[in-house]
C-alpha cells in the first residue's frame, strides 16, 4: 500500500498496512513523520489533525484503508524554513508555544480554517479550533490567529 | 543514608528555619572543567560554560523544558553576563554530575518556614543556620529537578557568577595577549576590543582564557542590564511550529521497536493468569513482558510491536485474570468521608500537627463577638499532560541508554540502572522536550517500565507509550484534601482567631519511597506540601493554630503544578472571603486591613483590583449586566499573586471573561515568558476548578479520556491580563504562581453573582452536598 503524503507517494511494509492501522501510526512509526502528535486516540484532543484534501481530520481516528487516494498533509509541509506559513510566523510573534506538543495540530486545524474562510468571527475561529492544549496558549493562539488572517486577507 | 534523610525532612518538625538558599556561595557551584567535557575545538572554562571554535556559548542545561520557558530564561542569564546575543548561546546537555543539582527547591520544599521569619533581611537566626545547613545536603545530595518554579531562583546567581568568571577569563586572556589593561577592553557581541585596534571573538581566546587565572569578577549592574528584564523570544518558538521540536515520544533511534502497556485496572492489583496467545497471533506483535511495579506503579503487562498500534492492539488482545491489592479497593468516597471524619476530630481536639501556632487562640476566642466555621473540600486531579506518558530505552552490551521526557534525569537514571541490572554509570540518560510536565514527570515510574522492556528485546530500542486511558488511569494523583476554617472575629469584623485543620494525604514522602528510596526514612516527617498556603498564609490574625492531619489513603499521590497551594489557596481565600461578606465589608478593602503589616501583598492585590476596574480602587470600571468579579491573593513559591475574575452564568454554568493578574515575583527576567506563563497556569487551574475530579470505585478510577476528564478548550477560554510589580529583590518562582488564586477568585466571583457559597471543587452551581 502506498500512501500520499506531502506530495510523494510513501510506500508501507505489507506486512504492517493494515487497512484499519489510524493515518497516525503510519506517519509517526512507519514513515517517521514525528511533527504530528498522539494526543488521545480518540479523536478527541486534535493533537494528531493533518489535512487531508484540504481538511482538518484528526488522523488518530482515520484507518488509512480510508485515505484510497487522498492527499495528506503534515505539519511538516505546512510551511518551509524559507517561506514559513504566515500562521507559523504569526505564531512565533505572538510568542504561542509553551511546551509546543498540541500546535501542531493547532497549526493544521487553523491552517485548513485560514484556507477556506479569510476573516473568521470569534465564534468560527472556537468551532474550528477544537484542541486541547493543557498550556493554555488559547488566548495567544486567537491572536496569532487574527494576525495571520490579516496578513493574508 | 537513612539518618541523613531524616536531617533533611525533619529540620522543620524540630524548629529550625529556612527558605531561599542565599547563605550557600554560589562560587561552591561554578563547578570543575570535567563536568562539561570539551569537543573538539571547544574549551571549558568552568562546569557551566564552555566555548566554541567560532566564538559560541555552549550552557550546560540542567533543566529541563516542559514550557516555562526555563530554556530561554536561564540563556538570558548567562548571555547577559557574557555580553553576547541571545542567539549565541547554544545549551548542551548536562551530565550527571551534582554540581547539577537543585539546591533551590529542596531548600524550600523541605522544610516549612513562616513568610516573616525569612523576610530577606530580617531572617531569625534560626532561619539562617537551617538555610545553610538544608543547603549544604541539597548540594551533597545534588539531586537533578525540574520543579517547584525553582530553576531561576536556584540558578540566579550560579549561572550569572558562572558566566562573569568565565567573561573576566576571556577578557584576561585578551589583557596578557595584548598588554592592555582588562579595564580598557571593551565586549559587545562575544568580541572583545581594545581602542588600539586589537579585536578578537570568545573562540580565539578561549584556550589561553583556561589557563588564564580568573582575577576580580564582578556581576554586571543592574542597570546595565541589556538582556534580562525584555521579553527576548523563546528560543524554542521556531521548532515548536513547524513540527521539528522532539519530544521523548519523538525518538527514533534505528531499529525501534514500540511497546504498549496494560496496568491492571484496579490501583495496587496485580496480574493472576494471563493468556497471551491471542496478542502474539496478531500480525506486528513481537512479545510479551510482564511487569511488576516499578518506581510506584501498578504491576503491568507490556507488548511490544512493529508500531505503536500494533502494540496497543496486542495489549488490548491479552485475556488476564486481574487481582485485587490485599487491601481491598480503594474508593474516593470513603476516602473523602475519612478524610472529614479525621479532620472533624483534630479540629475539636487540637489534633494534627500545627505547622503554625501563635498567640493564645483558646482565650481569644472568648473574646469574639462570634464565629465562623466552614468546610471546604477537594478531588483527586490528574495531570493529563497533552504529551502521554511514554519512555525509549536500549539495553546492549551491558550499558543503558535512555531518552526520557522527564524532570528529574538522575532518578531516571537509578531506576534504569535497577531495572537492567547495572550500575549506575553504565546508564547514559538523554532529556528531550517535555509536551507538559506539571509534576507528573518528577515520577520515573515509566522509565523502569521502558527499560525493563528493553532488556527483552535483544539489543534493539523499544519505545514504550501509555494510551491516555493508562495515564489517566495510574496517574500520581493531587490529593483530595478537606480542611475545616474557623474564626473568631472581632466588633470590626475582623478576625481575631483562625483555627485551621486540614486532612489529607503527604505527597513527599510517598515520593521520596517511589523515587530516592535510600533516603526513605522509617516513619514520616510532616510534609510542608500539605499545608503550604494555609500555614504560611501571611494576614495579620493575631491567634493562629494551624494544623494538617496526614492521612494514607493508598491512593498514588502526586506532586501537581502548584501542589498543595492549588487547594490549599482555594480554602484560605474561599473563607476570607466569607469572612469579609460577613461583616458587610468590600473584600478587597477587607483583605486590605488584614494586610497593614504585608505592604508587598498590598501593593500587588492593590493593583490587581485596579487594574480590574475593581469599585472604589483607582478608576472603578462598570461590568457588563449579569457578570461579577471576585478576587483572590496568594503567596507561593516565592512570588505573590492577586487574580481578578471577571464571570457570569452561561447556560447555567460557570462562564469565564477575563482574569487579571497582578503579581510580585521579585526581579523579572523574561516580562514576556511570565505572562505566557500566567495565562497557562490561569486556564490549567480553570480547568480543575470547573471540571477536574478524579474518582475511584473499586480500584478503578472512573475517568479515562478527555471526554470524561474535560479541560477548558479555546471556546471556554477567558482573557488573562498580567501586571508586575517593578522590584530589586532576587528572583521568585514564576510557573506555578498563577494556579492557586483562579479557584478562590472564581468562586468568590460566582458567590458576588448568585449568593452561593461553593465550598467544593470542582465549582458546580447545582446544588452540592449538604
Amino acid at each position: 500500500m502506498e500512501i500520499l503524503v506531502n506530495g510523494a507517494a510513501r510506500p508501507l511494509p505489507d506486512d504492517l498496512a493494515d487497512p484499519a492501522l489510524p493515518l497516525l501510526w503510519a506517519l509517526r512509526d512507519l514513515l517517521g513523520l514525528t511533527g504530528t502528535k498522539f494526543g488521545c486516540g480518540v479523536g478527541a484532543c486534535g493533537a494528531c489533525t493533518v489535512h487531508v484534501e484540504g481538511e482538518a481530520v484528526r488522523s488518530c481516528v482515520l484507518p488509512i484503508g480510508a485515505l484510497k487516494g487522498r492527499r495528506v498533509i503534515t505539519i511538516e509541509a505546512l510551511g518551509s524554513a524559507e517561506v514559513p506559513h504566515p500562521l507559523q510566523r504569526a505564531w512565533v510573534a505572538h510568542q504561542v508555544s509553551q511546551c509546543g506538543y498540541c500546535q501542531s495540530g493547532i497549526l493544521m486545524a487553523a491552517a485548513a480554517l485560514l484556507a477556506k474562510n479569510r476573516k473568521p468571527s470569534d465564534a468560527e475561529i472556537d468551532a474550528a479550533i477544537a484542541n486541547v492544549c493543557r498550556c493554555g496558549t488559547y488566548p495567544r493562539l486567537r491572536a496569532a490567529i487574527r494576525s495571520a488572517a490579516a496578513a493574508l486577507a | 543514608m537513612k539518618r541523613r534523610a531524616l536531617l533533611v525532612t525533619g529540620l522543620g518538625a524540630a524548629g529550625a528555619l529556612v527558605v531561599g538558599w542565599g547563605v550557600m556561595p554560589p562560587r561552591d557551584r561554578l563547578g570543575a572543567v570535567d563536568a562539561l567535557p570539551a569537543e573538539a575545538g571547544e574549551v571549558s572554562l568552568n562546569g557551566w560554560i564552555k566555548i566554541g571554535a567560532d566564538g559560541t556559548v555552549m550552557l550546560a542545561m540542567n533543566r529541563s523544558e516542559m514550557g516555562q520557558g526555563t530554556h530561554t530564561a536561564l540563556a538570558m542569564l548567562v548571555a547577559e553576563e557574557l555580553d553576547v546575543p541571545l542567539a549565541r548561546v547554544r545549551l548542551v546537555p548536562a551530565g550527571a554530575d551534582r554540581l547539577y543539582g537543585n539546591v533551590a527547591t529542596m531548600v524550600t520544599g523541605l522544610a516549612y518556614f513562616h513568610p516573616r521569619d525569612t523576610e530577606p533581611g530580617r531572617e531569625t537566626t534560626p532561619a539562617k543556620a537551617g538555610q545553610w545547613v538544608v543547603a549544604k545536603i541539597a548540594r551533597e545530595l545534588g539531586i537533578n529537578v525540574t520543579g517547584g518554579s525553582s530553576s531561576i531562583v536556584d540558578g540566579w546567581e550560579v549561572l550569572r557568577l558562572a558566566a562573569a568568571t568565565a567573561r573576566a577569563r576571556l577578557l584576561g586572556a585578551a589583557s596578557i595577549a595584548w598588554k592592555q589593561p582588562a579595564g580598557e577592553l571593551v565586549v559587545r557581541d562575544g568580541v572583545v576590543s581594545h581602542a588600539s585596534g586589537s579585536s578578537a571573538h570568545y573562540g580565539e581566546l578561549a584556550r589561553m582564557a583556561a589557563a588564564t587565572p580568573t582575577g576580580e569578577v564582578r556581576l554586571k549592574r543592574r542597570e546595565d542590564w541589556r538582556l534580562i528584564g525584555t521579553a527576548a523570544p523563546r528560543i524554542d518558538a521556531a521548532a515548536k511550529s513547524d513540527g521539528s521540536a522532539r519530544f521523548g515520544i519523538d525518538v527514533r533511534p534505528p531499529a525501534l521497536l514500540f511497546a504498549a502497556i496494560r496496568h491492571c485496572p484496579m490501583i495496587g492489583g496485580s496480574a493472576g493468569a494471563v493468556d497471551v496467545a491471542p496478542a502474539l497471533a496478531l500480525a506486528g506483535v513481537e512479545r510479551v513482558v510482564r511487569l511488576g511495579p516499578y518506581g510506584g506503579s501498578t504491576a503491568a503487562l507490556a507488548v511490544v510491536g512493529r508500531t505503536t498500534w500494533h502494540a496497543q492492539r496486542g495489549a488490548d488482545a491479552i485475556k488476564v485474570d486481574w487481582r485485587q491489592r490485599p487491601a481491598g479497593g480503594l474508593d474516593t468516597g470513603d476516602v473523602m468521608a475519612h478524610l472529614e471524619e479525621r479532620a472533624r476530630a483534630a479540629a475539636t481536639n487540637d489534633g494534627g500537627f500545627a505547622f503554625h501556632s501563635r498567640g493564645d487562640i483558646a482565650s481569644a476566642d472568648a473574646g469574639a463577638v462570634r464565629h465562623v466555621e466552614q468546610t471546604y473540600r477537594a478531588p483527586y486531579l490528574a495531570h493529563a499532560t497533552m504529551e502521554p506518558i511514554n519512555c525509549t530505552a536500549r539495553v546492549a552490551a551491558g550499558k543503558v541508554e535512555v531518552w526520557a521526557p522527564t524532570q528529574v534525569p538522575g532518578l531516571a537514571r537509578t531506576i534504569a540502572a535497577q531495572a537492567a541490572g547495572v550500575a549506575e554509570d553504565a546508564v547514559a540518560v538523554h532529556v528531550t522536550y517535555l509536551g507538559g510536565g506539571f509534576g507528573r514527570r518528577l515520577d520515573v515510574d515509566f522509565v523502569g517500565q521502558a527499560v525493563r522492556i528493553a532488556v527483552e528485546t535483544g539489543g534493539r530500542p523499544v519505545q514504550l507509550v501509555w494510551s491516555r486511558e493508562e495515564d489517566l488511569t495510574h496517574d500520581f494523583y493531587r490529593p483530595a484534601a478537606v480542611a475545616i476554617l474557623r474564626a473568631g472575629v472581632g466588633a470590626d469584623g475582623l478576625p481575631i482567631t483562625l483555627r485551621v485543620t486540614s486532612a489529607g494525604d503527604a505527597i513527599t514522602p510517598r515520593w521520596i519511597e517511589r523515587g530516592v528510596p535510600s533516603l526513605a526514612g522509617p516513619v514520616d516527617t510532616p510534609d510542608k506540601t500539605t499545608s503550604e498556603g494555609l500555614f504560611d498564609q501571611i494576614y495579620a490574625v493575631p491567634h493562629q493554630r494551624i494544623a494538617h492531619v496526614v492521612t494514607l489513603s493508598g491512593v498514588p499521590v502526586g506532586y501537581w503544578r502548584s501542589v498543595g497551594h492549588s487547594h490549599n489557596a482555594f480554602f484560605v481565600e474561599s473563607f476570607v472571603d466569607e469572612l469579609a461578606h460577613a461583616a458587610g465589608r468590600d473584600p478587597v478593602d477587607y483583605r486590605l486591613a488584614l494586610l497593614k503589616d504585608a505592604p508587598r501583598h498590598a501593593a500587588v492585590l492593590r493593583l490587581a483590583a485596579e487594574r480590574a476596574g475593581w469599585p472604589g480602587q483607582g478608576r472603578s470600571r462598570p461590568l457588563e449586566a449579569g457578570r461579577a468579579r471576585g478576587v483572590a491573593l496568594h503567596e507561593s513559591f516565592g512570588s505573590i499573586v492577586a487574580q481578578v475574575v471577571e464571570a457570569s452564568i452561561d447556560n447555567g454554568r460557570p462562564r469565564v471573561h477575563r482574569v487579571v493578574c497582578a503579581a510580585d515575583i521579585g526581579t523579572v527576567v523574561n516580562p514576556g515568558i511570565v505572562a505566557q506563563q500566567m495565562e497557562g497556569a490561569v486556564i490549567f487551574a480553570l480547568s480543575a476548578a470547573l471540571h477536574g475530579r478524579i474518582d475511584i470505585v473499586g480500584g478503578v478510577v472512573q475517568q479515562t479520556n478527555f471526554p470524561s476528564y474535560p479541560v477548558v478548550r479555546l471556546a471556554e477560554s477567558p482573557l488573562v491580563e498580567t501586571h508586575l510589580v517593578d522590584s530589586t529583590r532576587s528572583p521568585g518562582g514564576v510557573g506555578e504562581i498563577g494556579t492557586p488564586p483562579l479557584a478562590p477568585a472564581l468562586a468568590n466571583a460566582l458567590f458576588a453573582l448568585t449568593g452561593v457559597r461553593l465550598r467544593e471543587l470542582p465549582l458546580r452551581l447545582a446544588p452540592q452536598r449538604a
